[in-house]
């Protein structure tokens, strides 16, 4: 949480996190430069220009991959979610491999000619009415266009200025740059491939990256059918039983339309929130009550339980919800408050 | 934002503290991430196809030779035997970068010419590439002296071939890059051909004309190829067409309506 823009908010843990994904990126392009080579079963080895390309462009590619893991895994199993909270910095990290992977390949194989190199990427192979020979490198272009503009628009700042859904779309196109880079890899190293391997690899990472978000978006889709009941009296809604909802912590509560509400508990009180964090969408029902503020799992943005307002300086808002008691019986009033409205907590009488 | 977490689970990023059970967690994360990698970059990095034995003979020294220049279907030196070289050569020219001898050899084709530069060899042909101030130009003849004479032996034909194989660009395939085929390597020769190399044709089968592997390519009446013919470079393909022996050199003149791609 920021309520001024500095060029990265640095902290120990993003520290310790960029060290890590520093740390593999590092390790696996020198492996595959400097150590690989002394075992590779060849007449000659491979020139050392076309080496550092490919060390690059796989690198990147099961950057990416490891990236896009990182949400549906944490969405199945919260020990995750701390990859989570940095992952811009993993994003921006691939994309500079990328890039590098991009101007190594036009340094070899564009540069040199009559023609301008970069005029030369899009011209030397126009083959685009065939499989076999179809020129790949577009793929590639458009998935670093993509990489680059997501990377440039990471910052919070962005953020803020685009507002969350339109940045949230911006960067869903993430998806789009992973298909371009897969089929950029299908249709070019794959096909001059000898060994089955990199098939093997590129086929494991497709199959865990849409794998993982299909059995996490199975799980959110369960956890949706179970709307909640409504009570005798309209137009409230149950949405738990008061012992459902451990102190300090929140249940999440799914509404007919698909939206849904985080019901939290802190001490002998209880308030609705909007579920979806300001920031960047995160569910803030799965977080905690911290220094009495919900507090955000993904990126520890906090909010006021009893108007969903941000604490000062903070300006973040989410919509508040009416709660009242039948028994023990929680009841919600499904509209929704304008964001940052106050409700009066309910209290909680112990059983 | 600083505060206490009320459950040794939960993580806030900016609070530098982390929940004992998830930092172990994360640190064996940690390590599976980075030996994962360097796992991957190993099995990655040793797995590559053998790019062959293409090679920018620099350590053979700039080399010097004297022949006939010929410019179709693309610049070649038929060289002229001498005393260190008794057997006839007819070698491949290129120049530095992805360009063509013809420009700097256009006033000089069918002549005879003094050549200097550095080899590109694999296995048994290679090419010379021109390189230096004055490395090509006409034999200097002393006032007095007669010119030396030299005529090239003819092209022989050994008649009209149905070959497998792979359309490479010659300079990349000799050594320039290694390696210096396949598909991620076509846009590369596209632009190399198109740029003035000589295109030669690699036969799927080891020595399939005559013990030879490597053909110069050529249009059926001897002329370079058509610029479409970017298309088939890269692919694997089937070309029908004469081919001549000129020298130690073979060239592959192809019917360019005959090609078949697999």
């Amino acid at each position: 949480m920021s309520v001024r823009y500095a060029p990265v908010g640095w902290n120990r843990n993003k520290i310790i996190y960029d060290v890590v994904v520093l740390a593999a990126a590092v390790a696996y392009i020198l492996l595959f430069i400097k150590i690989a080579p002394s075992f590779q079963d060849v007449t000659k080895p491979t020139s050392g220009a076309i080496l550092r390309a490919q060390a690059f462009g796989t690198c990147a590619f099961l950057m990416l991959t490891f990236i896009l893991c990182i949400g549906p895994l944490a969405r199945l199993d919260q020990r995750f979610l701390p990859l989570l909270y940095n992952r811009r910095h993993f994003g921006v990290i691939t994309c500079a491999i990328a890039f590098t992977h991009a101007t190594h390949v036009v340094s070899i194989y564009y540069s040199f000619s009559p023609l301008n190199k970069y005029v030369a990427v899009l011209a030397s192979n126009t083959s685009y009415d065939r499989f076999l020979g179809f020129p790949f490198e577009t793929f590639g272009i458009f998935a670093l266009f993509l990489l680059l503009v997501l990377a440039a628009t990471s910052h919070d700042f962005w953020l803020r200025f685009l507002t969350p859904p339109i940045w949230k779309a911006i960067h869903l196109s993430v998806y789009v740059a992973y298909a371009a880079i897969v089929c950029h890899v299908a249709l070019g190293s794959l096909q001059a491939k000898q060994s089955p391997l990199l098939a093997v690899i590129v086929g494991l990472s497709v199959v865990a990256v849409t794998g993982l978000h299909l059995v996490a978006g199975r799980i959110e889709r369960q956890k949706d059918r179970d709307t909640a009941e409504s009570a005798d009296e309209a137009p409230w809604v149950v949405a738990g039983h008061v012992d459902s909802v451990p102190d300090g912590r929140g249940i999440v509560v799914p509404l007919e339309g698909g939206e849904r509400v985080a019901v939290f508990r802190y001490g002998d009180k209880l308030s609705a929130l909007a579920n979806v964090c300001a920031h960047q969408n995160g569910p803030l029902g799965e977080g905690r009550i911290m220094d009495g503020c919900v507090t955000c799992p993904w990126h520890g943005f906090q909010y006021r339980p009893e108007d969903g307002c941000s604490p000062p300086p903070f300006t973040e808002k989410v919509a508040t919800y009416r709660l009242k008691l039948d028994g023990r019986r929680i009841l919600l009033d499904p509209r929704a408050n304008e964001p940052g409205t106050y409700v009066e907590p309910v209290r909680v009488t112990e059983a | 934002m600083a505060g206490r977490m009320p459950d040794p689970g939960f993580f806030v990023g900016y609070l530098n503290s982390v929940p004992r059970p998830l930092a172990i967690f994360l640190v064996v994360g940690a390590a599976v991430l980075v030996g994962s990698m360097a796992g991957l970059a190993f099995a990655l990095g040793t797995n590559v196809n053998d790019p062959g034995d293409g090679t920018f003979a620099r350590k053979l020294g700039k080399q010097e030779m004297s022949g006939i220049l010929v410019e179709n279907p693309y610049p070649i030196l038929r060289v002229r035997p001498d005393a260190k070289n008794p057997e006839a050569r007819t070698v491949m020219l290129t120049v530095p970068g992805k360009r063509s001898v013809k420009r700097r050899g256009r006033k000089l084709f069918d002549q005879l010419v003094d050549v200097k530069g550095f080899m590109f060899q694999r296995g048994d042909i290679d090419m010379l590439q021109v390189q230096g101030k004055n490395s090509l130009k006409a034999v200097e003849v002393a006032e007095g002296e007669t010119p030396p004479e030299f005529t090239p032996a003819p092209a022989e034909s050994l008649g009209r071939w149905r070959l497998i194989g792979e359309i490479c660009d010659s300079k990349c395939h000799l050594g320039a890059m290694r390696p210096g085929d396949g598909l991620a390597h076509k846009a590369c020769a596209n632009l190399c051909i198109s740029s003035g190399a000589p295109p030669i044709f690699v036969t799927a089968e080891e020595g399939a004309v005559e013990g030879e592997t490597f053909l110069l390519m050529a249009n059926e009446d001897g002329g370079p190829l058509p610029d479409h013919f970017g298309d088939y470079v890269a692919v694997l393909v089937q070309l029908e067409g004469e081919v001549e022996r000129l020298d130690d050199l073979l060239v592959f003149k192809v019917d360019i309506d005959a090609t078949k791609v697999f």
